[in-house]
């Protein structure tokens, strides 16, 4: 983490905050980690503890934006702290969201656990792209504690194969759908846990841009990817 | 833009050339002019040295920012630009000052007229021991003769200038002493003003003063700046980052990095810019 | 607990005795001083005041042997001698101090004078008188009013040298820094801005300098000596307080004696006249 102010009070209260960053980011993954469980094994148990945590989740969004204003009224930090603080305030967004995201997949899976009616479709894709994001998830957080600029480029090309796996399991499912119409409502939940999936995955993707922002200074959001990959490594 | 030139004809070509480019530099405001070029500028006190291999520009109209820790030279290079070290035996500068291309630490440069060309607000503030009129009026005196009513009016065109008029017209024969101290600071401003320089140099100027009287002198910056050339030495790094336009980061002597204000505060190039600025100084 | 117990009670004891000691015997000293001062100011008002009437003011210096009389002569005589010596004095002491201050400063020629005004700051007056005496009235063979006056700034100069450069000294160099900011030449920062900052301290110095000079007898002695008549011919001896308190102290007519104590009060309020007004002009200057 940085290098030491004169104000050690400051040192501290920026090591506090990306703790905080963190240890959020690792909630939220054990969230997406239960959500996955749940379907996977049609766990009711796993849905209702995830639906259960979220709150817990969300107060932790209020905490760091709280800690965020605050030093930025005290210290108002400059150059690499105060890139580091606008990052943070942003990244916990994200992650925020990707606890809505697992939330969401947990509601959808109870869904169908009490409508009785999963379809026996296989969900290879959303089994593989489910364990993909939580990869991306831990390697963007990772990318975060290290400022690494080049691991956090890897993750957002890596983002791709999300989204490729959710257009391939898009397109079976709608095969599905034609050949019989009756399983339609519960393949609809299953988009929308794909869905969400994907989502996660944009959040990661999203977290690796802002640890690229703090590091090198460039805002490389809605760049193309040999451009990200230039700044990363200069 | 200098090509050479042999013969008669083309050299009054190349008048014209050089006429023709003034011209566009002047009406285009967009081209931004140099008030001050500052050229391999190295300064001694004694045989210490105090500034080392000095280069940098100061555009015109705009307020540019010194920051450093103590000692780093800032304030030295202030004073080498209105030659105020040659009132002090054993200090001298070597080098290039050019303004609006002249050099002005050729010797044969006039002092007075060059301090009439750019004026100087100190830390302190220092009311001359007379009115507030008088204060003003000083000044001008050395250099326009004046009747009194058109006396009267610069003095409270700089007054006003100086955000000080509505405080003060109903007391202009009271001594400059009697004022609190934000309001003699602005005396001073509003004196310097009054000679109509080009450049103010502004050495930590609201050090001294109050924050709600540091508020109002950095809102008169930002007027000024409109009119004239603007060199502030501060030790205050978030005051540089309000008022100025450019900011030089200086360090025992040499110039570390020096760029618009807004990248140097967020995006530094120079790491020791940056630890300085984030407070990582130790 | 008790928070405001001391550290070590001892010492703090031993402390506060020694305090009293201390200021018992300034107390002590000041009073003897004061004691003397007191004595003598007081005898002072008592003899000098019997002789103070309006005829002091109108009459001049009574002949030997006769009655009355007054101290006119030697008023106006004192009054000219001393306001030629200020016209003399003044320009010259406060010029020098000007140059000693913003313009020699550090050189040879600087350091010279100052030596100079040193010495002769504390020269014994009757020295000086007796310079004056063998420089002008041995030359012209006669006393005169202004051999008296030079005499007197001989005596002023060095005061009005050493304060004003002193005060000068004590304005402070950023004014001065301020003035060449604006473009002032050399010359008109000293006058203009320096020397009037440092006014009412100059002032002062000045009027120290005639209260010093006010009681030089000495020195007048040798010059002006003393006229018995009233007469404002500076070329003449001219009468004077000093001298004809010497004069009259020691004699044996009582009227002489008694005119002596007036002229000595006279003088004495003179003095405490000019150094209340130089505090009275310094405070008020430094205020405002």
């Amino acid at each position: 983490m940085p290098d030491k102010h004169l104000s050690s009070q400051f040192d501290s209260d920026l090591n506090s905050l990306c703790s905080k960053l963190l240890e959020m980011g690792g909630m939220v993954e054990s969230q997406i980690s239960n959500a996955m469980h749940a379907f996977t094994e049609m766990d009711l148990e796993s849905c209702n503890q995830v639906i259960e945590r979220e709150k817990t989740v969300n107060d932790f969004e209020i905490d760091v934006d709280l800690a965020c204003t605050e030093i930025i009224a005290r210290r108002q930090p400059t150059a690499r702290d105060l890139r580091l603080v606008m990052a943070v305030s942003k990244a916990i967004t994200n992650l925020e969201r990707a606890g809505d995201e697992a939330e969401s997949v947990a509601k959808r899976t109870k869904r169908i656990i009490e409508a009785a009616n999963n379809p026996g479709i296989n969900v290879a894709e959303i089994e593989l792209s489910g364990q993909m994001a939580i990869s991306l998830l831990r390697r963007s957080l990772d990318a975060f504690a290290r400022l690494d600029a080049i691991a956090a480029a890897d993750v957002i090309k890596e983002d791709k194969l999300i989204d490729e796996e959710f257009r391939s399991f898009v397109r079976k499912l709608i095969i599905y759908m034609m050949e019989d119409p009756r399983i339609i409502t519960p393949a609809l939940d299953m988009l929308t846990i794909a869905k969400a999936i994907e989502r996660i995955g944009d959040h990661a993707k999203n977290i690796a841009e802002f640890v690229i922002y703090i590091v090198k200074g460039a805002d490389i959001r809605h760049l193309p990817h040999a451009e990200i990959l230039r700044q990363a490594s200069e | 833009m200098r090509t050479v030139f042999n013969t008669n004809e083309t050299q009054e070509a190349q008048v014209l050339t050089d006429t023709l480019l003034d011209d566009l530099v002047e009406s285009n405001p967009k081209i931004a002019k140099n008030a001050l070029e500052i050229k391999d500028l190295n300064f001694y006190y004694g045989s210490y040295q105090g500034l080392k291999d000095i280069n940098l520009n100061i555009q015109e109209r705009k307020v540019t920012a010194f920051i450093g820790p103590s000692g780093c030279g800032k304030s030295t290079l202030l004073r080498s630009i209105n030659r105020m070290y040659d009132l002090y035996p054993g200090q001298r500068a070597e080098g290039e000052i050019n303004f609006y291309g002249e050099n002005i630490l050729n010797p044969k440069q006039d002092l007075n007229l060059l301090r009439s060309r750019i004026g100087m607000v100190f830390q302190k503030p220092t009311p001359f021991p007379m009115s507030i009129y008088e204060n003003i009026a000083f000044g001008v005196r050395l250099y326009e003769r004046l009747s009194k009513g058109e006396m009267d009016e610069r003095v409270e065109w700089a007054l006003n200038k100086a955000a000080l008029w509505g405080e003060s017209k109903d007391k202009l024969n009271q001594s400059g002493l009697s004022l609190s101290g934000g309001q003699q600071q602005r005396l001073c401003i509003a004196r310097g003003v009054a000679v109509k320089p080009s450049v103010l140099l502004l050495d930590e100027p609201t050090s001294a003063l109050d924050p709600i009287s540091t508020g109002k002198i950095e809102e008169l910056i930002n007027e000024l700046k409109l009119d004239y050339t603007i060199a502030i030495v501060t030790h205050n790094m978030q005051q540089a980052a309000r008022v100025s336009d450019f900011t030089a980061y200086m360090y025992l002597g040499e110039l570390v990095e020096f760029g618009k204000t807004d990248e140097i505060f967020v995006k530094p190039k120079r790491k020791e810019t940056e630890d300085y600025i984030t407070g990582r100084f130790g | 607990m008790n928070q405001m117990k001391p550290i070590n009670a001892s010492i703090f004891n031993s402390r506060k005795r020694n305090n009293k000691i201390g200021l018992f015997l300034s107390m002590t000293a000041m009073t003897v001083g004061m004691l003397f001062l007191f004595w003598i100011l007081s005898v002072l008002f008592l003899k000098g005041f019997a002789a103070i009437n309006w005829e002091i003011f109108t009459a001049s210096t009574p002949a030997p042997g006769s009655e009355g009389g007054g101290l006119a002569n030697a008023i106006v005589g004192s009054i000219m001698l001393i306001g030629c010596c200020t016209l003399i004095s003044t320009p010259i002491g406060v010029l020098a101090g000007l140059y000693l201050s913003e313009y020699g400063n550090r050189s040879k020629v600087a350091s010279i004078t100052r030596f100079v005004t040193d010495i002769m700051l504390s020269a014994p007056s009757i020295v000086i008188g007796l310079f004056v005496y063998a420089l002008v009235v041995a030359q012209v063979r006669h006393f005169s009013g202004w051999a008296g006056t030079i005499a007197l700034a001989l005596i002023a100069i060095p005061v009005v040298v050493r304060t004003t450069e002193n005060m000068l000294q004590l304005v402070p160099g950023s004014l001065r820094e301020a003035a060449y900011a604006l473009g002032t030449p050399k010359w008109k920062v000293a006058f203009s801005i320096t020397l009037r900052a440092a006014k009412s301290g100059v002032i002062t110095g000045i009027l120290l300098a005639l209260a010093r000079v006010s009681g030089e007898t000495a020195p007048l002695l040798f010059t002006a000596l003393n006229n018995q008549f009233f007469s404002t011919n500076m070329n003449a001896p001219m009468a004077n307080l000093p001298v004809v308190i010497f004069q009259f102290a020691m004699s044996p007519y009582d009227n002489w004696v008694s005119l002596a104590w007036g002229g000595a009060l006279l003088i004495t309020i003179a003095v405490l006249g000019l150094n209340i007004l130089a505090r009275v002009v310094f405070r008020e200057k430094v205020q405002g």
